[in-house]
């Protein structure tokens, strides 16, 4: 039942006009962070299950090898997929990726692969023969912001992957040779605009408020960026959203570990 | 599913991972662990991890799926790409569709589908981590998910596998075993009438073979049962006050 | 004959007895009686129900219940009201000439009404009278088995959460709660507070202290 979407927008929308939010956050401030590195370090060679408030995401990480793409021979491959699973909402229908599943993932690759977070050059193994990673992030509980969500449990994921043995031509499995090297760690922040205001970290109720919203991505730099929603942003907004990014990666950065 | 001449599965009476034949692996199990599913459970089983969300009863679409006598039950039964150990494209291959099937018909036979004509019940099993025996973990979670959900039942479902190892019948096999033993013999009880409601096998076994897994698996079956009945216990535990009425939340 | 007692856990399948009529969270079998959920026993001399400790709604004559308008139709709308049976409301709630009537001049789609349950067939389908539009305030989810402890016995508890928060509240059967003005953060405090311990020996009690306290402190901030 939508109830939710209709009476809460003009619920969301009279508080953020007062300055306040539904869980009394702060505009710029997360929900509680809670990170499970090695969730099911069991098969997976890296994983973690984030939550983000009540938002649950787990992000595994699969390795395989195989050849390189043409125009970078000597580099690793790396591929992003999101599953929006049906459990996690009721609104979420079994099947192929929809438009906002595949943003979802994408944006998340971007952000990782921009920014050089894996190097890939040091995963070749042999002439023709590189690691390939496997990003899989899997929803289980909707409560908004799936790509923040789904970004930090990728990038803590990653920091804690093992590379498998490879010998006489195949992988052994539950057998490791060392860490998946990263290079840096970029974290993604979104932030809603609703009316005039700018809140990171939207909460579901919120995304239901909010008139767009912006993704960032960034490391020392910025490595990916991306608007969503039907609404628009001023050039102030922007430079908003973008040092938010910078500071609130920073605080999330100190919480992932390599433990 | 031939035997491997280099792996000892069974030495001295223990098997690989220290238990005796009659013996379960490690199990933990609560509900209620999701926010937006009507009702939830994960069961850790061995190095089995499993969540369960139950939708429903809910509108069924398209309408002409709809039955006025009774709901439907769907389950789908998926594994996380990540969950074994060479990925697993993302999607339903027919091993799930399988497996999706007659974890349904099992939960069919208890849920009282009668009583909400015109709707779907939906339940959808993720495994997460997977070693063996994944089926049994799947429903017996999906029988937890559903109580927890309040959906009306006549019983629980409690699942457990049997097999054959090594020349040795045993319960709840492993992963190795699962691959190089001589049968896997999964299994599920409806506990109260002792009946059987999910039974499949594969491998080679003797009459009297098969009666000994039969009764392995049974009774593993009612070891589980006891677990999932001290779960939903605990879960009311707040419910019904105990332990006094928390002055924060 | 009894094979538990008062205020006893069941889970579904659990034997409740013998000679006793089945309640609707119960079924029968071969002569007995056992739970068809996970809840609570309660015995009241020979009366026997099974409280389920959660559940969805399932439309119920002269239930209050707040929806949303989904469709106008000629003649009616339908109105969701969280349960998979959607409702009809006739037109005639209005007008006396509905079909000539452009409804959605009176409720169009997303309008928030809550309303009454009239009749209801036997495959849930339920017609709702006495429409109120409901526009601003808040709605909050309240797990629909525990909402009549939110209400109590003669609306006590309802009532008392009314008097110490100042708020106006409207309770939805199917699990739907209204609130607006007064100190609305408390309201759904103690509401949520009751939805979790719900079936808790002297809770009424309970939460008149919790009320107190909590006001108490808003005073002296």
């Amino acid at each position: 039942m939508e109830i939710e979407g209709y009476l809460k927008k003009d619920y969301i929308t009279n508080l953020v006009n007062e300055s306040k939010r539904e869980d009394g956050r702060k505009f710029d401030e997360h929900r509680k962070i809670i990170i499970d590195n090695g969730y099911v370090k069991d098969k997976a060679p890296g994983s973690c299950l984030v939550q983000l408030g009540k938002t649950k995401v787990l992000a595994g990480i699969s390795i395989d090898v195989g050849e390189p793409f043409p125009d970078r021979p000597k580099d690793g491959v790396m591929s992003t997929s999101t599953e929006f699973r049906p459990i996690a909402s009721p609104r979420f229908e079994s099947g192929p990726p929809n438009e906002d599943s595949i943003e979802v993932a994408r944006v998340i690759d971007r952000g990782i692969r921009e920014a050089g977070a894996i190097d890939l050059k040091k995963l070749l193994i042999e002439d023709n023969l590189v690691w390939i990673v496997f990003i899989d992030i899997h929803i289980l509980d909707h409560d908004g912001n799936l790509i923040d969500a789904g970004g930090i449990a990728a990038m803590s994921a990653l920091l804690n992957t093992r590379l498998p043995k490879y010998e006489d031509g195949k992988i052994i499995y539950g057998e490791y040779s060392g860490k998946l090297p990263i290079a840096r760690v970029p974290i993604p922040c979104t932030t809603a605009k609703i009316g005039k205001a700018l809140l990171v970290d939207p909460s579901m109720n919120e995304e239901y408020a909010m008139d767009a919203r912006l993704t960032v991505s960034t490391t020392d730099n910025i490595n990916a960026m991306q608007k969503g929603g039907t609404g628009s942003f001023n050039e102030e907004e922007i430079m908003a959203c973008v040092d938010a990014a910078f500071e609130k990666g920073k605080e999330i950065r100190k919480m992932l570990s390599t433990g | 599913m031939s035997g491997n001449g280099d792996l000892v599965l069974i030495k001295d009476g223990k098997r690989l991972d220290g238990r005796g034949f009659e013996e379960l692996r490690d199990i933990k199990m609560e509900v209620s662990v999701l926010e937006r599913a009507s009702g939830s459970a994960y069961v850790e089983w061995g190095k089995n991890k499993v969540m369960v969300g139950v939708y429903g009863p809910r509108e069924l679409h398209p309408k002409f799926l709809q039955d006025p006598t009774k709901a439907r039950l769907r389950c789908v039964y998926n594994l996380a790409p990540f969950s074994v150990d060479e990925r697993k494209k993302p999607g339903p291959d027919r091993r799930s569709v399988e497996i999706s099937k007659v974890t349904s018909e099992a939960l069919s036979s208890v849920v009282m589908l009668e009583r909400f004509p015109n709707t779907v019940i939906d339940v959808f099993i993720e495994i997460l981590q997977a070693d063996a025996g994944t089926r049994c973990v799947g429903l017996t979670a999906a029988s937890l998910a559903l109580a927890d959900a309040g959906i009306p039942m006549k019983d629980l479902v409690s699942a457990c596998s049997a097999g054959k190892v090594d020349g040795h019948v045993v319960v709840d096999l492993m992963k190795e075993e699962d691959n190089f033993g001589e049968c896997d013999l999964p299994m599920a009880i409806i506990p109260k009438k002792g009946e059987v409601v999910l039974l499949q096998m594969d491998g080679k076994l003797s009459r009297d073979e098969f009666k000994e897994a039969y009764k392995l698996a049974y009774d593993g079956c009612m070891k589980v049962y006891d677990l999932q009945r001290k779960t939903l216990m605990d879960s009311m535990k707040k419910f019904v006050g105990e332990g006094g009425v928390e002055n924060g939340d | 004959m009894l094979n538990i007692k008062d205020r006893d856990l069941v889970v579904p399948g659990d034997l409740i007895g013998n000679e006793i009529l089945p309640d609707m969270n119960c079924y029968m079998e071969g002569g007995n009686v056992y739970s068809a959920v996970e809840g609570l026993v309660r015995v009241d001399g020979r009366k026997i129900k099974v409280v389920p400790s959660s559940g969805g709604y399932i439309p119920k004559r002269e239930d209050v219940v707040i929806g949303v308008v989904m469709d106008v139709l000629t003649g009616k709308w339908l109105v969701d009201i969280n349960s998979p049976y959607i409702c009809a409301m006739s037109g005639e709630e209005v007008s006396r000439d509905a079909a000539k009537t452009d409804l959605s001049r009176y409720y169009k789609v997303g309008d928030i009404i809550t309303a009454k349950i009239g009749t209801v067939n036997e495959v849930f389908s339920c017609q709702l009278m006495k429409p109120w539009k409901i526009e601003s305030g808040l709605i909050i989810d309240v797990n629909p088995k525990r909402v009549p402890r939110v209400v109590g016995k003669q609306k006590s508890m309802l009532n008392m959460i009314r008097e110490k928060t100042g708020s106006r509240i409207i309770v939805g059967q199917n699990g739907k709660i209204w609130i607006k003005d007064g100190n609305v953060d408390l309201a759904i405090k103690t509401i949520k507070k009751i939805e979790k311990y719900a079936q808790t020996q002297g809770l009424t009690d309970q939460i008149s202290e919790y009320l107190d306290k909590e006001s108490r402190e808003k005073i002296s901030l």
